[in-house]
This record gives structure tokens, sequence and C-alpha cells, in this order.
């Protein structure tokens, strides 16, 4: 100690010199830091302060809950279609640790293979990944019970069906971005869905909100209209059961059919066979099957289309109901033949109502004559136009509730002679050829005769009820009044009751309803337009358009039974008349068809 | 009195040597120390929350362990501030033995997937650095070892002084630097050899192109792994690459700048939820500064710089040169950290992946600081009456007379303890 001292006084404490030295660096370096925190904290705060936001600011939409659709079950509604919950799961690579174990903890939840999981959290390029979709809330309430760093869930309803597959293409689905596709969903999308909410909020990195901030912002969701169907849940699963069973036995390739309140236009029961699974869309191979046919699909629709062209001129007053007329056999029309398929076809005199039994085309055409004066000229083409078009709305969409655009006009030619045969056109138009319409727009235009004349836009929707519970009940909608006369609504009625009993003579006896019900109906057997020219020889279109009703017609009904490969006789008779039996009985027995009085 | 006047405005030369007395200790190391413990804490507390989003740990995790840490710390302290610094001294080979075992030791354990490095020696849920102990066993290594070639004057030797640090330092290198990929603590500890041979009067003839060449060989360390090159290009533009490499220096700066003059207060930190990484542990300055603002960081600066400021003062009035040296080397290790530290969190430097002491949470860190800060303590019992003019000019007001009366009225005089 002494000498180590001694030499302190030799060497007078230089390393009081250094230490200061020493302390005046470390001084700067503080002087350094002080500058250098000024400038980060105070000169670039608003800098910082957005960088800051811009990371730990998070725009979320909280996502509205869509309206459920409900039908008419007995006297109330029932729920056809309601939300779940279901969760997405996701990873953010950037903040993930330990990739090898968090897979290995998330395959037995999520399935699939641990290296993918592995490989996929480990994907550096992106802050967002969706692992699996669709988890279950158990199996979300695993996952997040693992608090795995950079792994979340997110919230997605999804569409549940209490009914199953019932009305799958009047309803169409919700696909995963929660946009509705098809049927009812598309169509009222924007009503179903609402307005989405904003949250604006401070979050962890995991996008979790944190306690309130002043830069939060909430604006809440406003919950999608909730949607009552005109439909009727035991009325649309029966009609179901019977077109799957028609579908069955005749092979067709598809069979559609509508049920309709004849006195307000609203759709009862809509279906069409092969049908789809809404709650598993994404497994359907083939497309055109989430297509409603009986809006989508206008086709031929063959010797029902005499109903219109009889209801025409009598409407116009050049026949009556009693009206007969001799029948050459055939026509010629723009120098082409015009002739019967009728198998007892045969020359002599003949009526409307054997016109309709027998289902003469040179019937129908001799009628489309008559409103010329006798030949088929301007006057008749612009009557029968007029009337098709104007008053039956036949080949225009009607404007129902189905999808967006998805719904079909179909073809009604112009009366305009354009010097290629438009007379031999309008000839084929009379008994339901040459023009294509939809199973949907023949039923609303044949009850528009029924109900004595009104149009009523045809409807899928009875109420909407908003988020807030206000019900908006939605009345029917005249589309056009006074079609045709009452005098003419009941000639109609009267001549399709007769055919119809006159059917039952002929040997169809499940058309006999005893004398309680009115029931009447025409057959179609469509031809089908080649489109290379022609009409396919070996294959037609069974169709039917009836009613059912007691002191007047209740419900209309409209069969397309398309290219049925399995049944005897014609197509109409074989195929499209028993499906409508089939209908009318079951709305007898089960769903209140009044009695005559 | 005039003596004293002299000593006073006449500086060290005319000042009579030989002469140590026993007095109060500087109970300001404790106050200092326990409000930046008491900062840490804090921090630590208030973050708590956002850890058990981040880590997946229950509540009070990290608050408890650092308690306890503290605890301990605490404990070393009084043993190292009790235990005569002689001892220490004389068991200083074996106390540099035991640290390099316990390197050893570290480098031979298996480690632990999500910290790769050879850095831990792990006995149950315990886990010490081994780093901490070489830094603390260097301190009276390092001091005999100056302040032997101080006594026999061949500082200037080459062969006797420099080759021989030359040699520590690049042992040091290659399994600290190196082998452990600590290239922070290698700093620091290159700092201390530094700071303890400019103190006891190393030639700069000698010590510059030493400094030359460790700059020259820090560069090709850094050009030869990847990962330093990494970090290194991450310092130069941080902006660049936020998502990756420079997502911690990125997420520091903004943790700092939006703070802000105030701070967001102490429950308000945000980049604590997972943005920041490490955010108990060497990002708690950041944290600490985006809950108190310029403000706060200027106290916690402050705290620091008198600190240091009193070290300094009592290497100036340390009774002998081991005592003098162990303390710089204590000076040195603490603020060589802080700066790395604190220099990374404001984009200054590199992020190197040290403790801010007594800041940081960290058991092993806590431990030793508060070990080395005991030994401090300890010395800063005597004066020598060679710096008695420093003792004056930093201590005067806490004394009326202003006369130097702590010198006159010492607790002890008792000396026979020290040679």
């Amino acid at each position: 100690m002494n000498s180590m001292d001694q030499q302190l006084a030799t060497r007078p404490a230089n390393y009081v010199q250094r230490a200061r030295v020493w302390y005046a660096l470390l001084v700067l370096v503080f002087g350094v830091f002080v500058i250098r925190i000024f400038y980060l904290q105070v000169i670039r705060y608003d800098y910082y302060k957005k960088a800051a936001q811009s990371d730990q600011l998070k725009q979320y939409v909280i996502p509205a809950a869509r309206g459920v659709i409900t039908a008419h079950l007995g006297d109330g509604a029932v729920p056809i279609v309601l939300n779940q919950k279901l969760y997405t799961l996701y990873a953010d690579p950037t903040i993930v640790k330990q990739p090898e174990q968090a897979a290995a903890k998330l395959q037995p939840i999520i399935g699939g293979n641990v290296d993918d999981i592995a490989a996929q959290l480990k994907g550096k390029d992106t802050r967002y990944t969706v692992l699996k979709k669709r988890l279950t809330p158990a199996q979300n309430k695993k996952v997040l019970g693992y608090k795995l760093p950079g792994i979340g869930t997110e919230e997605q309803d999804y569409r549940t069906y209490p009914q199953g597959q019932m009305a799958a293409q009047v309803l169409g689905f919700v696909n995963d971005n929660g946009e509705g596709e098809y049927g009812i969903e598309q169509a009222l999308n924007k009503q179903l869905a609402g307005t989405s909410g904003q949250l604006k909020a401070v979050t962890d990195i995991n996008g979790v909100p944190l306690a309130a901030s002043p830069d939060n912002i909430s604006v809440a969701p406003v919950n999608g209209n909730s949607v009552g169907l005109t439909i009727n849940v035991g009325m649309q699963l029966g009609l179901e059961k019977i077109l799957k069973a028609a579908q069955d036995q005749n092979k067709s390739k598809d069979v559609s059919a509508v049920v309709m309140d004849v006195h307000t236009g609203r759709v009862l029961a809509m279906a069409n066979y092969p049908t789809f699974d809404p709650a598993n869309y994404q497994n359907v191979s083939d497309p055109s099957v989430f297509s409603n046919d009986t809006v989508t699909n206008p086709i031929e629709p063959g010797s029902v289309t005499k109903l219109f062209t009889t209801a025409t001129a009598l409407q116009k007053g050049v026949i009556t109901p009693t009206t007969s007329f001799y029948d050459p056999g055939s026509w010629t029309v723009d120098g082409t033949k015009v002739s019967d398929v009728e198998e007892d076809h045969s020359t002599g005199q003949q009526t409307i109502l054997s016109t309709l039994d027998k289902s003469l085309n040179t019937g129908a055409t001799w009628m489309l004559m008559q409103m010329g004066g006798g030949q088929i000229d301007a006057q008749a083409r612009n009557t029968l136009y007029d009337y098709f078009n104007n008053h039956f709305m036949l080949g225009r969409a009607t404007g129902i509730q189905q999808g967006n655009g998805e719904e079909a006009d179909g073809i009604l030619p112009g009366p305009k002679d354009t010097g290629s045969g438009i007379n031999l056109t309008y000839a084929n138009v009379s008994f339901g050829q040459a023009y294509t319409a939809t199973a949907l727009q023949m039923v609303t235009g044949l009850s528009s005769i029924l109900n004595g004349g009104t149009y009523y836009q045809p409807s899928l929707v009875d109420t909407v009820t908003a988020a807030d519970g206000t019900i908006t009940k939605i009345a029917p909608k005249v589309a056009a009044q006074s079609v045709i006369s009452g005098q003419v609504s009941q000639d109609i009625i009267s001549l399709m009751e007769q055919n119809n009993t006159n059917h039952i003579h002929e040997g169809f006896g499940y058309l006999d309803f005893g004398p309680n019900y009115s029931v009447g109906g025409k057959t179609g057997t469509a031809e089908i337009a080649n489109p290379l020219g022609g009409y396919y020889p070996d294959k037609v279109n069974g169709t039917y358009l009836g009613f059912v009703g007691g002191d007047s017609p209740q419900y209309a009904i409209a069969v397309y039974n398309l290219e049925p490969t399995k049944y005897s006789g014609f197509a109409g008779a074989g195929t499209g008349q028993p499906v409508f039996a089939n209908i009318a009985h079951m709305l007898v027995n089960d769903f209140g068809v009044t009695p005559k009085s | 009195m005039a003596e004293l006047r002299t000593a006073r405005y006449g500086g060290q030369a005319t000042a009579p040597a030989g002469e140590v007395r026993r007095h109060r200790p500087d109970y300001w190391l404790i106050v200092l120390a326990l409000l930046l413990v008491a900062v840490g804490l804090t921090v630590v507390y208030a973050i708590t929350p956002a850890l058990s989003v981040t880590d997946g740990v229950t509540g009070a995790h990290y608050v408890i362990r650092q308690l306890i840490a503290v605890g301990l710390s605490a404990v070393a302290f009084l043993i190292t501030a009790r235990i005569p610094l002689r001892v220490w001294q004389k068991w200083q080979m074996a106390l540099l033995i035991v640290a390099a075992l316990g390197t050893l030791v570290a480098l031979v354990m298996p480690v632990l997937p999500q910290y790769p490095a050879h850095r831990w020696i792990r006995l149950g849920g315990l886990s010490l650095q081994s780093v901490e102990m070489v830094k603390f066993a260097l301190l009276f290594y390092l001091g005999t070892f100056f302040a032997n070639r101080y006594q026999k004057g061949n500082l200037g030797d080459s062969k006797q002084t420099l080759y021989p640090l030359l040699v520590l330092i690049c042992v040091a290198g290659v399994v600290i630097g190196g082998i452990q990929s600590d290239f922070g603590s290698t700093v620091v500890i290159v700092a201390m050899v530094a700071s303890m041979a400019w103190l006891t009067g190393m030639p700069v003839r000698k010590i510059a192109p030493v400094a030359a060449v460790l700059v020259l060989g820090a560069v090709l360390l850094i050009a030869s792994t990847p990962y330093r090159r990494e970090r290194l290009a991450t310092y130069l533009h941080p902006e660049s690459n936020c998502l990756t490499t420079g997502y911690q220096a990125c997420q520091a700066l903004i943790a700092v700048g939006s703070g802000g003059i105030a701070g967001l207060g102490l429950g308000r930190s945000v980049q604590a939820y997972g943005y920041l990484p490490e955010a108990q542990d060497d990002s708690i300055f950041a944290i600490y500064a985006e809950k108190f603002g310029f403000l706060g960081v200027m106290v916690l600066l402050g705290l620091f710089g008198v600190l240091f400021a009193r070290l300094r003062s009592i290497i100036e009035r340390a009774p002998d040169m081991f005592s003098r040296l162990v303390v710089a080397g204590v000076l040195a290790w603490l603020s060589t950290q802080m700066v790395i530290n604190v220099g990374a969190m404001v984009g200054l430097l590199p992020v190197k992946g040290i403790t801010l002491p007594f800041v940081s949470y960290g058991g092993t860190s806590v431990l030793f600081v508060g070990a080395a800060l005991g030994l401090v303590f300890q010395i800063s019992h005597y004066t020598s009456f060679g710096t008695r003019n420093v003792q004056r000019r930093k201590d005067g007001g806490d004394e009326d007379s202003g006369d130097g009366r702590r010198l006159r009225r010492p607790y002890h005089s008792d000396l026979s303890g020290r040679s």
C-alpha cells in the first residue's frame, strides 16, 4: 500500500485526469443520446405516432348478422334458413413461435399434415394465412386454449338449413364471402345482408382490441332483414316428393312445377328435380343444378298455349265457347301444311272444347284465322301478340325475387312480317310452338285468366322483418288489370273443367276429384327445337297447366316435365298430367282447398 | 486549512498522500440502484397483461421472478459489501477459474430450441448467464493485473502487459463473441479492459494500435458472420427491412418516438402487446420511453448519469489503485451496457441483445450487477487524502461547514483491515 501511494505521489493523480476524460466521453455520449431522443420523441413525434397507429390501429368490419328466411307452416312461420357461427383459423407467420410444435398441436384439431401446417406457419412473406375454414365452436375453443402466438380465429356466419334440401333452388346459397348466390339469397342479398359495422381499435399484435383508447371508433352493424316467404313448407315438401317420384319414373332430364295462389300471384310451392344441398353447395360439380328452372328455363310450352289462344279469341268475340267449325285436317299457311298430331285425327266438324280435348293444332290455327277475319294476317298476328305479350305476359321475365338477372324472358316473335313465313310462325305460336316461356310465366298468365282478369306480379316474399322487429307485409302487386273479361274467365274455367271431365271419361280416373271440387287443365306435348334447325324427332317435353278449387279456382299449377324417356301415350298426358293430378290431390287432401258450396 | 485550500484550488500536485480514512459510505449508490430497480419493476408490472398475451404466461410471472432476483441481488450486495476487498483480490484467480468453468458448462449444456446460443447454465428452473460471472471475476483479475503493473511500472512493457491483455481479449472474443454469439458482452469486456488500462495510465501509444486492431477485428467479425452482417444492414437501413431483421429496431424506434414529450402513460403502452420483442428485457428502455416520454427518459438518463458520476467520484478518492480499478471496471461494465442498450433502442447502434443494468428483467444480470455495486459500496467507505480536494468539491454541499469536516471526523479511522 505504502509503496503504491509513494508512486502515486511521484506520478500525481494521473488517474484523476484520465477518469475525467473518460467521464467526459460518457457525458458526450449522454449528450448525443439526449439530442437523438429529443429528435425522436419531440421533433419526429408525429411521424412515429402515425407509424405506430398504422401498426396498432386496426380497422375491423363488424359483420351484420344475415337475416333469416322463414316460410309458412300451418298458421305460423318456421325458419328454413338460419345462421351458425363457425371459425376461420389463421396465422401471422411473422409472430408464430416454434412452428413445428404449434403445427403438432393444431393437426389433431384441423387434420391434414403436420409438415404442411408447419410450412404454412413458417411462410414469412405473408402476415395472414388461412389454415382452416369452418371450425366448430368446440374446435375453436380448443385452438384458442393453446394460446399460440400469431395464431387466431375469426368468426364467420354460415347458413344452416333446418329443412335440408327443401327449396334449395328457390333459396340459393351464401358463399364463403358472405354473398348470396342464386335464388332469394342473391335477389334480396342487400336486405338480408344488412349494413356491416366498423371498429377502429388499437390492438395487440394478434389484433385483439385493447381497452378503450381515444383513437377507437365503433359503428354498430345493422343486422339484415329477415324474409318471410310465401312458400308453404308442407306443400313445398310434398311437391318436391312428387317431382322426384316423377323424375324417377319418367327418367326425365328435369321436372319442374309451380303452385300459385290464383288470387294473389303468390308462389306457394316451386321446385325442380334434380336439386342440390345448399349446406354443401361447394361439393356440387354441375353448377346448372343451382338454377331454379321454373324461372330460368323458358321452353316451347306446347299445347297448354291453346288456353291462351282460346281466351284471346273469346275476348275478341270471334268465337263463343260453343262455336263449332269445319276442320279440314290441315291448313296451308305460307305454303306449309299445318296439321294435327292427335291420334284420332280426322276431318269433320269440331268444337272449341274438342279442340282442347283432342288438342287440335288445326283448331288453334282456325281460332287465330278468325282473329284476322278468316285468315292469318297482320290483324290476327297483332291481336295474338298483344294478348300474349301485354295481357298474359308470356316470354317476359316476371320480376320475381330470384337471383340477379337470373330470371329468363323467353322469346315471343314480333308480329311484323319480315318475309320469312311470319304467318306460319304465328300458326305455330297459337298451339304452343315457335315461342318460349317459363313455367312461372305460364302459371301466372293462367292465374290472370282464372281470377277474372287481374295479372298479379308473381312473388315469393310475404313479409320483411327489419332488425328492430318492424314487420312489413308485402301486398300482392297488380301488374295489369282487366287482362280478360270476367265472362271469358268463366268460359275458360268451364272449358278446362269440361276438358278434365272428358279426360276422366277417356280413362284418366286419377283426374276425378269428386263433385265437391272444381279441377281443370290442359296437356301439352311440346316439340323441342334442334339448335341446328327443325325439331328433334325423338325428344319432347310433357307440360301441363291446370287449377284446383271449389266455387272458383284456388291454386294454379304449371308442370314442365322435360325430355321424359319412360312413359306411355303422349308426353303431356303421360308425364305432365299425372304430376298435375298428384299435386292437385295433395292440395285437396292437405292444403285446405275450399269445397264447392 | 491553507493546505486544504491549496489542495482544492491547486490540484492534486500538492495533496499529501498515503493517509486513508474510513467514513460513511456512499448511500447514494443504494438510493440510485433502488430507484432504477423500481423503474424496471414498475414497467415490467405495467406490461404484465401485454406479456401474458404474447408469451402466454400467467399474471405476475415476470414481476415475481424479478422480485426474487432483486432479493438475491440485495443479498449479493450485502455479501460483497462486507467481505473485504483484499479477500476478493486474494481469490481472484479462483473466481476467474470458476467463471471459466461456468462458461465451459454453458458451452456443453444442451440448448433450448427457442434460445439456440450456448449462453446459459440451466439447473432445474434456474438459468444463469455465464458471461455475467466472467464480468464479475474480471473485476478482480484485471484489477490485480493492472495494479501489479502499475506498481512495477511496466505498464508500457508490451511483453508484460500488452500481449497478455491481447490474449485475454482474443479468448473472450472467440469464446463469448464467437461461440456464444454474444458480441455485446464481448464489447463490455473489452471496455472493462480498456478503461482499466486507460485509468492505470497505460501509454496512449500502446492503447491506440490495440484499439485500431480491435476495430479492424470487429469489422472482420461482422463481415464474416451473416447474422451480424444482417444486423448491421438492419442498423444502417432499419425501415427497409422492418418486417424481417430490422423488426425489433423499427418497433423500438416506433415505441420511443410515439411516446412524445410526456408519454402515453404507465398503463398505456401498446408496443408491449407483442409488437416490440423482449419488451420486459432488452427492449425495456423503449417501452419506458413510450410510457413516460421525453421527460421520463431524461429522468432515467439522469439517474444513470448521477450513478456514473458517483462511481467516478469514488474512483477519484478511492484509497488504492486496486480499489480504483475495481470501481472503474464496474463503471465500464454498467456504462457500456447502458450505452449499447439505449443506443440500440434509439437507433444509434445496432441491436445487440444486452440488458439495461438494474432495469431490465433478467435474474443473472440483476444479481451480478448488485454484487458489483456492493464492491463499490465497500470501497466508498474509504478516502485517500490524495483526492480530498475532489471529495470536497463533490460532497461539500452535503456537509454544512464545507471545510472537509468529514475528513476530520471520520466514523472509523481503523485501517488495520486494509494493507
